[in-house]
């Protein structure tokens, strides 16, 4: 049987005046017009669900697009930024852009499709500063790179780690081996089995501590 | 002195174990939401302070329990084993909570799946959180086994590791090695035994 999902039908925006908290700010078919009159063909396409407007950009074109909702419509807050994998065969990542216009009350999300083979996305760092740590995490976690981030290093894992851990075919428990424990006494090696205890092999209590060079 | 006042004969471990069981100190090693409930176990409510834990140490130099109170990760390990090493000897270990014992329900790639795959637990306590009285009651654990714990024989340096608290027989130097002496060995063979 088929799942079925509902959102609440609350969700469609109501006007002022029937409730003064409901105002419809994520319909913004003007923005969303706005955006088309001026990027023309690196405006892909563009969904709405749950009232609320997605626009899909090409990726060459996401900075220039962001300057312009931030320079000339007003979206000047970069809420969130992230990505996802869709694991299939054609443009498989997926970053999404989440911008509110503080002032007019409008919200917009943004998303730019990237292939398997190709995942890189130019930064947005030089528009919205902020971007700067949720772009180091979708790489650190997604592996996609963003051209011209100014520091694009690992944000969780360690630097040395040698996976993308959020893509699909990563397994759920990790690959053994692939982030050492440490060593089980001041001096021994790291521990390169993440079930050393299961494996009888428990760290002991007291060990000989090295003497003092005297 | 009075002849007639009275005096107290006891065993320098009863003293010493009385005085470490009574007085120690926590490292709290808070690392997730097990963290919180530490805190109450320290605070006023549950007030360990009764059993002689209330001063919880922030530098491992002067702390002997440690209690790693939430998700470990792989990354964190390292800088918990730091600090577990530079714990003065003798110490402990306490795996508070389901995450820390056994990674709990952080069933991935990034937690480690139980601490005592790098540090030497001494007790484990579930839940997720466990309330404060089973912290106070792991602490409890703890008191008991330095109790019976016989610190002078145990040499931390060079003895030979012991299975259990009771395995309390005094160590020999002979000419293979430091070996465990004879249950009777102090016995004067000599004299015939009633
Ligand atoms: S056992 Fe539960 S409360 Fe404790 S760290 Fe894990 S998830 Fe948090």
């Amino acid at each position: 049987m088929a799942l079925k999902f509902h959102f609440t039908p609350a969700d469609t925006p109501r006007g002022d005046e029937t409730n003064p908290h409901a105002k419809a700010t994520t319909e913004v078919a003007d923005t969303v017009q706005a955006l088309r009159e001026a990027f023309g063909p690196a405006v892909q396409d563009h969904l709405t669900y749950a009232g609320e407007h997605t626009v899909y950009i090409a990726a060459e074109q996401i900075v220039a697009v962001c300057r312009y909702l931030k320079e000339d419509l007003g979206y000047s807050y970069l809420v969130d930024l992230g990505g996802v994998d869709r694991f299939v065969e054609d443009g498989r990542f997926e970053v999404y852009y989440n911008l509110v216009n503080v002032a007019g009350r409008q919200r917009i999300r943004l998303k730019v499709r990237v292939e398997e083979d190709a995942a890189t996305v130019p930064s947005v760092t030089g528009i919205f500063k902020a971007a700067d740590w949720n772009e180091r995490e979708c790489f650190d976690m997604l592996g996609i790179t963003f051209a011209g981030h100014p520091d694009l290093r690992r944000m969780y894992m360690p630097e040395d780690f040698a996976y993308y851990p959020q893509r699909k075919e990563f397994p759920l428990l990790g690959i053994p081996g692939s982030l050492p424990l440490p060593p089980q006494t001041p001096e021994g090696s790291l521990t390169m089995d993440p079930y050393a205890a299961a494996h009888g092999q428990k760290p002991v209590k007291s060990y000989e501590e090295p003497r003092s060079s005297k | 002195m009075d002849p007639n006042s009275g005096y107290l004969t006891t065993t320098v471990d009863a003293v010493v174990n009385w005085a470490r069981s009574n007085s120690l100190m926590p490292m709290p090693m808070g690392l997730a939401c097990c963290a919180i409930e530490m805190m109450a176990f320290a605070g006023p409510k549950y007030d360990v302070a009764r059993f002689g834990s209330e001063a919880m140490r922030f530098s491992p130099r002067q702390a002997d329990l440690m209690i790693v109170a939430g998700w470990c990760s792989y990354k964190m390990a390292h800088a918990i084993r730091r600090v577990w090493d530079q714990m003065a000897d003798p110490k402990w270990c306490i795996a508070m909570g389901a995450c820390a014992s056994s990674g709990g329900m952080h069933r991935c790639y990034g937690v480690v799946q139980g601490i005592d795959n790098f540090l030497p637990v001494d007790v484990y306590i579930p839940g997720c959180p466990p309330r404060p009285d089973a912290v106070i009651h792991a602490l409890m654990d703890i008191q008991e086994k330095i109790r019976n714990q016989y610190s002078i024989k145990q040499d931390y340096a060079f003895g030979p590791q012991r299975a259990s608290p009771k395995d309390t027989a005094p160590l020999m130097v002979t000419s293979s090695g430091i070996q465990q002496a004879e249950p009777d060995v102090l016995r004067d063979h000599s004299v015939e035994q009633p």
